[in-house]
């Protein structure tokens, strides 16, 4: 799928760099409207975040100013078959945070009606009537807060799906090539040098959507912006009868557990690894995996009876302010960020819809996200 | 010579490698640890017949052998800690163990791995019928517990396995209904022909052999089997000739035992990142050693068949080997001693060597089978992944076997891919036109074998979880 580069390189009209869900959904829209379009990844695609997450379609966790993003990216989910092809297996279900404190239940509540008033249909439960709608929980909770719009989605099978996607539209896939320098070209557009290959490709703009590794690549177009790098952990457990229904998660944020359809149960919330993401290599904290899996025991006390098949890591980035980077990054309006969002699978199309549409010269709604706000670059500034 | 540094030793694995790397380790002086999955030392060939066998394969020299291994290890200073497994393992050589009394870690100096050799498997249509096992885990069931896989067994595959399990099944009063093997008759013919260089296993082989020829059992080279029903009657096999894909065999059986030789256990040494390479002629990936077992990971040693298969007499003489090497890089002993005590164990490695490279092409003789695996055969069990899953995956663009892995799930199970990592290597590099090393090998993820989650959790109360600080809103 690697198209031969030869040495007068093609112009692009966008080069896509990173091929996670972010960068592979702008790239998809663009192709779309009829840009010839290069998406290119260090690795082979949907191998970062977007390829291992727990594919929790969650508002509970969402952050507040993002709930909005987060119902759209959820509905495009699960009506994959109509914009993406195929129906990837996304599946609609209810979602409950619990407390089991008294300062949980505070928590709870408080976060709660944040979200609330950013449009999320959560509603705070007595124990009795959780326990009604998810009859394996743990009986000594005191409240929870139910939200209708959760859901969940096998994230192995979004991969091959964009992949079937990009082709048919017409994307040159590049993959395992890692990005190694991105130069400004007289005349306008960026050469973009991929390690182990010869010849740059060239793009009228470029989008980079690298995730984790978006910082070292921004610093390439002058901005200094702190992007931390969390190493998250998930647990999946082999198969189980039936023990819940619906997402489970707690007050603060720090759980997240699903059965899915083949009986396995996913059990994350962001409990951190240890890893380099320059040197490569994470591994688990053992105390960590104690305990996310004991607080996964506690919610759901018949998880005694399970056998876990696997631990691993994944990374996700964040801003300082933890909020998103979407939008352009030069004055001429021909480079361009998407990335750092967080529960971002869950958005991900969304987002890189709006980029798209912001490429294709509409005019969406990006002013939260806007790269510029941390630097002292002027928005309008010289070309760096 | 520096002053010697007697730190201890970790020992994975109480095979013929691992125990006699630990026996000669702690002789040195080194205080040594031997962890083993088993209830006691003996590894796959010195299995010990389990009290409770109704009947046992009488003893031959490979039983005595075992005894005597399991005393000397009585008598030596090693700490053994059996019935325990390695759940994972990290860069720092921090061993996550799961013994009898739940998990537990133990970091580990200095870490010989000899975990040994696992059985590779190639699937065909319908294998995932009952009464359809392994090579290896029919030797176990026989050996360990007496017990026949069925009255009426078709051993098939490739490797000098098949006549083991073939002879096992006689000695226990069953019957060999035919042997099925994926390699050459000539290249048995020169192996017999190099045997001289290791009389033990050429006595052996001429028994087995003439027993199989008086008992008028069929066996077909250049075979496999194609296909597996399940009757009333007990199990329809078809076997097919590899050159001859329209000469088919027809037998009726209890039960087929199949396996297409071994493959070194990587998942330790995948895990703690040393270098691994592929060995096309023994298809399989082994840790980059040099003829001590050093690794590229300083003080991680590999011995034994997890180094490579090489068999028990070379296990043995490559733990000793080791043993020694790892005295001499701790300053223990000087490299003239060094040279003096591995001079006649590696002469002697070489002779047996020879022979032992020979049967890595006659274990590895089903390699061209997984390219034509039909659609709707299953490859992986776990996930119930069929050659057709993959083969649209590899369309969509998955050309490297992590991808396959994380499109299809092929590999994902409880096994961790032990079942289907050759054959969907196989197939997938078949596809693209690539070399099997092209097509690449399945990350190695913790644990290693399903966990019991209460063994991770222990007695806890929600006080007791360090909840981090809350998520930002
Ligand atoms: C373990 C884990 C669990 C999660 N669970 C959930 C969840 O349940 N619900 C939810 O909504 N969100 C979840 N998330 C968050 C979500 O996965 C991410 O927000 C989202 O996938 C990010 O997509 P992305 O495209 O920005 O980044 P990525 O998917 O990381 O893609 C970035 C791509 O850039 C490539 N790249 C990097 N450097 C270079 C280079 N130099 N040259 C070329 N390419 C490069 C990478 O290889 C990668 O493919 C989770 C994240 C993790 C890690």
């Amino acid at each position: 799928m690697t198209q031969a580069l030869h040495s007068r390189p093609d112009v692009f009209d966008t080069v896509v760099v990173g091929a996670g869900v972010m960068g592979a959904t702008t790239a998809l829209f663009l192709a779309r409207a009829g840009q010839k379009v290069a998406l290119i990844d260090r690795e082979d695609m949907f191998r970062a975040a977007s390829g291992v997450n727990a594919g929790t379609l969650t508002l509970h966790m969402t952050r507040a100013q993002l709930i909005p993003h987060a119902i759209r990216g959820r509905e495009m989910w699960l009506d994959s078959a109509e914009w993406l092809g195929e129906d990837v297996g996304a599946l609609a279900t209810p979602g409950l945070s619990m407390a089991f404190t008294e300062a949980e239940e505070e928590l709870l509540r408080q976060r709660a009606h944040v979200r609330q008033e950013m449009g999320a249909p959560i509603e705070v439960l007595s124990a009795q009537e959780a326990i009604r709608i998810e009859p394996g929980v743990n009986p000594t909770l005191r409240a929870a807060a139910y939200c209708a719009l959760d859901g969940h989605i096998p994230t192995y099978r979004v991969g091959g799906a964009y992949a079937r996607a990009l082709r048919q539209a017409g994307v040159t896939i590049i993959e395992n090539s890692p990005v190694e320098g991105i130069c400004p070209v007289t005349g306008g557009g960026y050469d973009v040098q991929m390690t182990g290959r010869a010849h740059p490709v060239r793009g009228r703009r470029i989008v980079l959507s690298t995730g984790a590794w978006l910082e070292k690549m921004l610093g390439w177009l002058g901005y200094d912006i702190p992007i931390r790098c969390l190493i998250n952990q998930l647990v999946v457990t082999e198969t189980l009868p039936p023990v819940m229904r619906s997402v489970l998660s707690i007050a603060n944020g720090l759980l997240s557990l699903k059965q899915f359809a083949n009986g396995s149960v996913l059990i994350g919330g962001g409990w951190q690894g240890e890893g380099n993401i320059h040197q490569g290599g994470t591994r688990v904290i053992p105390e960590n995996l104690r305990g996310n899996v004991r607080l996964a025991q506690h919610v759901v006390p018949r998880l005694n009876e399970a056998q876990i098949l696997r631990v691993w890591l994944g990374l996700e980035s964040e801003t300082p302010d933890a909020m998103p980077l979407i939008g352009a990054l030069t004055p001429d309006d021909d480079a361009f960020v998407v990335g750092c969002v967080h529960s971002g699978f869950t958005s991900g199309p969304y987002m890189g819809r709006l980029l798209a549409e912001r490429i294709l010269g509409g005019d969406p709604d990006l002013g939260a996200f806007d790269p510029t706000r941390f630097s002292s670059l002027p928005a309008t500034g010289t070309h760096p | 010579m520096s002053s010697p540094d007697f730190s201890p030793v970790t020992v994975i694995g109480g095979g013929i490698a691992g125990a006699t790397s630990a026996i000669a380790l702690s002789r040195h002086g080194f205080p040594v640890t031997l962890i083993d999955e088993q209830p006691v030392a003996g590894g796959q060939i010195f299995r010990a017949p389990s009290p409770y066998a109704r009947r046992v394969v009488p003893p031959n020299h490979e039983f005595s052998g075992g005894d005597t291994l399991r005393q000397k290890l009585a008598a030596s200073s090693v700490d053994v800690r059996f019935s325990t497994r390695v759940w994972g393992v990290s860069p720092t050589l921090t061993l996550d163990l799961l013994g009898p009394d739940g998990i537990d870690q133990l970091p580990a100096a200095t870490l010989v791995v000899a975990n040994g050799a696992t059985e590779r498997f190639l699937p065909f249509q319908g294998w995932t019928t009952p009464r359809i096992i392994g090579l290896a885990g029919a030797s176990i069931l026989m050996r360990n517990g007496g017990t026949l896989p069925g009255q009426s067994v078709v051993v098939a595959g490739s490797g000098p396995l098949l006549f083991s399990v073939a002879h096992q099944v006689l000695e226990l009063g069953g019957r060999v209904v035919a042997i099925v093997d994926a390699g050459h008759r000539s290249d048995w013919l020169r192996l017999g022909a190099m045997l001289s260089l290791d009389p033990a296993r050429l006595t052996q082989a001429t028994s087995w052999m003439l027993r199989l020829r008086k008992a008028g059992i069929p066996i077909h080279h250049r075979a496999h089997i194609s296909e597996a029903q399940e009757t009333e009657a007990g199990l329809l096999l078809t076997v097919t000739e590899m050159d001859h894909p329209e000469r088919r065999h027809l037998y009726a059986a209890d039960a087929a035992a199949c396996g297409y030789g071994l493959k070194p256990s990587t998942l330790i040494t995948r895990t703690a990142g040393v270098h691994h390479r592929y060995d096309p002629i023994g298809g399989y990936l082994e840790p980059v050693t040099d003829n001590a077992g050093r690794t590229s990971r300083p003080d991680l040693y590999v011995t034994g068949d997890a180094a490579g298969v090489r068999g028990m007499a070379v296990a043995r003489l490559r733990g000793l080997i080791t043993a020694h090497a790892i005295a001499h890089d701790r300053g223990v002993i000087s490299t003239e001693t060094y040279e003096t005590l591995t001079r006649t164990p590696l002469r002697q490695r070489r002779r047996l060597e020879a022979v032992s490279r020979r049967m890595l092409p006659l274990m590895n003789a089903g390699s061209a089978i997984p390219a034509h695996l039909q659609d709707d055969t299953i490859v992986c069990r776990c996930e119930r992944v069929k050659a057709a899953t993959l083969r649209s995956a590899i369309q969509a663009g998955a050309e490297d076997l992590n991808q396959l892995k994380a499109w299809t799930r092929c590999g994902m199970g409880p096994c961790q891919g032990r079942m289907c990592e050759d054959s969907a290597r196989g197939l997938l590099a078949a596809a693209c036109g690539k070399t099997p090393e092209e097509a690449g090998s399945f990350t190695a993820r913790m644990p290693f074998f399903p966990l019991p989650l209460t063994a991770v959790t222990g007695d806890f109360t929600y006080s007791d979880i360090p909840l981090p600080k809350a998520a930002p809103l």
